[in-house]
């Protein structure tokens, strides 16, 4: 019976961690551009992400090192350094872009200017990763992330044309209005909404957290293959509610206000409070997420000691990181730069740095050193392979493709 | 060698991209008539992005603040499409356009404007401000349109 | 598998004490040439000093002078901490230490006792490998180190691993036949088609002064799989 509860606990918030404020912004504003034609891009990346943390998550049960000791381990202290400073530098632009969001679904309450609410969201946010336990952070802040399904409810309740709606499912239903690199462009935003690099340094360090062993790894299947998914029609939901609303009266997203309009629509106050809970929730539960991910790359590629599961004395180097990520972006914070801003950038930025990180997890989890009868089969060798090429694809053409569109404009 | 070659592209590359930050742009006609339109059309998004807070307001589907937040930002980013749009200087056979786009920018940022200080009094149904900001839809959408 | 490959197996994986916690990062391991000849891995080198000189010949160089001038009135700044080879315990997905970390890492002093010279894994590394059968550009790739890692045995350098390409770039192809992705596996060992394995003995000299490994004609060269 308990065993039966921790699976559904871990899915639940699985599914309440899933979305962050890039698959919010990005999703919304897809949505409201291109209707659903994008949702196979949803898909391609939700599955991606569930093979990439299907596979650190393994090799963290079974030889309990997390991504970042592999990614120094397999190539070294040069590529490792330049992959170090490619994939802080993003976790770290989410973390901003997480804290700006809290504040900003803090101003939809109570409209007060969100520059401010975020000195106060970081500091809540660093006295939460000091003081609270990685248990608790993970399950709580899940749960109430679940709040998110409401766009679900709203988008039945707004009564599309469903066989409409799911007609625009193809890529040729792209709105003619719209060129094909800004499609494109899109395309590999969302990807990386999806796919971002710090959803698997702290699902890997997070297993090292809590001590999982190879017992461990059904459990920890079950959370990736149901929850990630089910995390993944939300973002198809939030897409569809803007592309019903926004889409036929010419309404681009550039806003978190925008992004929770639809559900006012369909659904009123009641709704549109569950809906502002969701977002505080999924973005203070990701700006923990990507707090703590900035402290374990670093702790993880300099070797010393990291992680909420020993006092904070005992890794107080990892603290004094966590303190001075959260000071900095507060000050970033403070220039009054608008955090949907800092999401759009932090997105496509994801996608650039993914490559360096998957491929030595795609490595190591064949390697039967590390990880003995539990290494990759063929199936997971099939789908790394093949998401070892998107990515890459995905990376080459995200900074072209934003010169081009400037960023999504044109 | 090679790090001379690639510094000298990276140069080449920051030159470029300062050229095109300079304080006043100036574009030919057919850049110009792209830029108008893009303008127009995120003006129209704003436009249309107050309107529907205003309604869902009206039907009390959303409470103060938040449609306050939302309106604000509208105005805030119209103001700005405007104001960009405003510096860009208009090439030889385009002054009457630029005059004409001008104008209807105007009118876009004085309706939001008023639109949001109606909705910050709480005043969400006021006809004559819904009826302008959906012929403003309209007119700025045929607008881009004809760009 | 006889023996194991010190830049694969040892180098940059994590050192953990042993009760589990974390220690510090092996990175740069010490070997010391013996009075006999032989060379022998006697200590883990950990902090900046120890991973720098790494970064390359001209880069880690000068970032090892910046980082000594940043701290110029110690005397100790440019000196790597070192824990012993003997404390050792296993060697896995991580290092595990037969002690406990508190007051483990010392300082290694400059003095070296009479008879023997001390190397680094890291000097060995990307050393020029002349040789009639290898292509020009080879270089050493990896080292291969005795036994089962275990304190009782003596970790004696027993090969090298050369051939053009770069230290760290096998990702351990080189080692297991059945390691995949296939295709990953195909990319890899094609690039490294030249890469073989030497026993160090006579007809292999080290010649640090010159940075460079001489393998006479004759020595056997081992294909790697």
């Amino acid at each position: 019976m308990k065993r039966y509860f921790a699976v559904l606990l871990g899915v639940l918030t699985a599914i309440g961690g899933f979305v962050d404020i890039g698959d919010l912004v990005t999703n919304a504003q897809a949505g409201a551009r291109f209707g659903w034609s994008l949702v196979w891009v949803v898909v391609l990346g939700v599955l991606g992400i569930c093979v990439f943390a299907e596979m650190s998550g393994r090799i963290a049960a079974v030889s309990h090192r997390a991504t970042f000791d592999l990614v120094r381990e397999r190539l070294g202290p040069r590529m490792g350094l330049l992959n170090l400073f490619g994939s802080m530098s993003v976790t770290f632009l989410t973390f901003i872009a997480e804290i700006g969001g809290v504040a900003l679904a803090l101003q939809l309450l109570s409209s007060v200017s969100h520059v401010l609410v975020a000195m106060f969201v970081a500091a809540a946010v660093w006295i939460v990763l000091w003081r609270a336990k990685f248990s608790s952070i993970e399950n709580v802040l899940g749960l109430m992330g679940l709040a998110l399904i409401v766009f679900a409810v709203a988008l039945w309740q707004l009564g599309p044309d469903w066989s409409e709606l799911s007609s625009q499912l193809s890529p040729a239903e792209k709105p003619a209005a719209e060129g094909w690199a800004v499609y494109a462009f899109f395309g590999v935003a969302l990807f990386g909404a999806a796919m971002t690099p710090y959803e698997v340094f702290f699902f890997s360090s997070g297993g090292v957290e809590e001590r999982w062993t190879s017992k461990d790894i059904g459990v920890m299947r079950a959370n990736v293959f149901l929850g990630f998914p089910l995390g993944g029609v939300l973002s198809v939901a939030i897409a569809g509610c803007a592309a019903v609303v926004f889409l036929p009266q010419g309404i681009t997203v550039e806003t978190l206000g925008q992004v929770g309009l639809p559900v006012a629509v369909a659904l009123g106050k009641i709704g549109l409070a569950v809906v502002v809970l969701g977002f505080f929730a999924a973005t203070f539960g990701a700006a923990c997420e990507t707090g703590l991910s900035v402290g374990y790359s670093l702790a993880q590629y300099s070797g010393f000691q990291w992680g909420k599961y020993v006092r904070p004395r005992e890794a107080a180097g990892f603290h004094v990181v966590l303190l001075v990520a959260t000071v900095l972006a507060a000050g970033v914070l403070l220039t009054g730069v608008d955090p949907i801003m800092v999401t759009e950038v932090s997105v496509v930025f994801s996608a650039l740095a993914l490559p360096l990180t998957y491929f030595p997890i795609l490595v190591v989890a064949n390697d039967p050193d590390y990880l003995g009868e539990h290494r990759n089969g063929r199936l997971a060798n099939v789908l790394g392979v093949f998401y070892l090429v998107v990515i890459t694809i995905a990376s080459i053409a995200a900074i072209p493709l934003m010169v081009i569109t400037s960023m999504g404009q044109g | 060698m090679k790090l001379r070659g690639l510094t000298a592209a990276l140069a080449g590359v920051l030159a470029a991209l300062l050229c095109s930050c300079s304080l006043v742009e100036e574009p030919d006609a057919a850049a110009w008539d792209q830029q108008a339109a893009q303008a127009l059309e995120d003006a129209a998004s704003e436009v249309a992005t107050t309107r529907l807070a205003l309604e869902t307001a009206a039907q009390e589907r959303v409470w103060s603040s938040y449609t306050t937040v939302v309106v604000a930002d509208a105005e805030e980013a119209i103001v700005t499409v405007a104001d960009n749009l405003a510096r860009v200087q208009a090439p030889a056979g385009r002054t009457e356009q630029a005059a004409d786009v001008g104008a209807l920018m105007d009118r876009a940022v004085a309706s939001v404007r008023a639109a949001r200080s109606l909705a910050v009094q709480g005043r969400y149904d006021d006809p004559a401000s819904i009826d302008e900001l959906d012929r403003l839809a309209t007119d700025l959408e045929d607008a881009a349109g004809a760009r | 598998m006889d023996g194991y490959d010190a830049a694969l197996h040892l180098l940059d994986r994590q050192v953990v004490d042993r009760e589990g916690q974390l220690v510090a990062k092996v990175d740069d391991v010490e070997l010391t040439l013996e009075p006999d000849g032989s060379l022998v891995a006697t200590g883990l080198l950990v902090g900046l000093p120890a991973l720098l000189p790494r970064f390359g010949d001209r880069l880690g160089s000068w970032l090892l002078d910046k980082y000594v001038q940043a701290g110029e009135e110690r005397a100790d700044r440019a000196l790597p901490g070192v824990i012993e080879f003997e404390l050792v315990d296993d060697i896995g997905s991580g290092v595990e230490l037969s002690v406990l970390r508190k007051g483990l890492v010392r300082p290694r002093t400059a003095e070296v006792p009479a008879g023997v010279e001390r190397w680094r894994l890291g000097d060995l590394l990307g050393m020029r490998v002349r040789c009639g059968d290898l292509p020009k550009r080879s270089r050493v790739l990896d080292v291969r180190l005795a036994g089962v890692p275990h304190r009782t045995e003596r970790p004696l350098v027993t090969g090298l691993v050369v051939g053009p390409g770069r230290p760290g770039s096998l990702f351990g192809y080189d080692r297991k036949p059945d390691l995949g992705p296939l295709a990953v596996a195909v990319v890899v060992r094609r690039l490294h088609r030249h890469v073989r394995g030497v026993d160090v003995g006579p007809g292999v000299e080290i010649d640090r002064a010159a940075n460079e490994v001489r393998i006479s004609p004759g020595v056997p060269l081992l294909p790697l799989l």
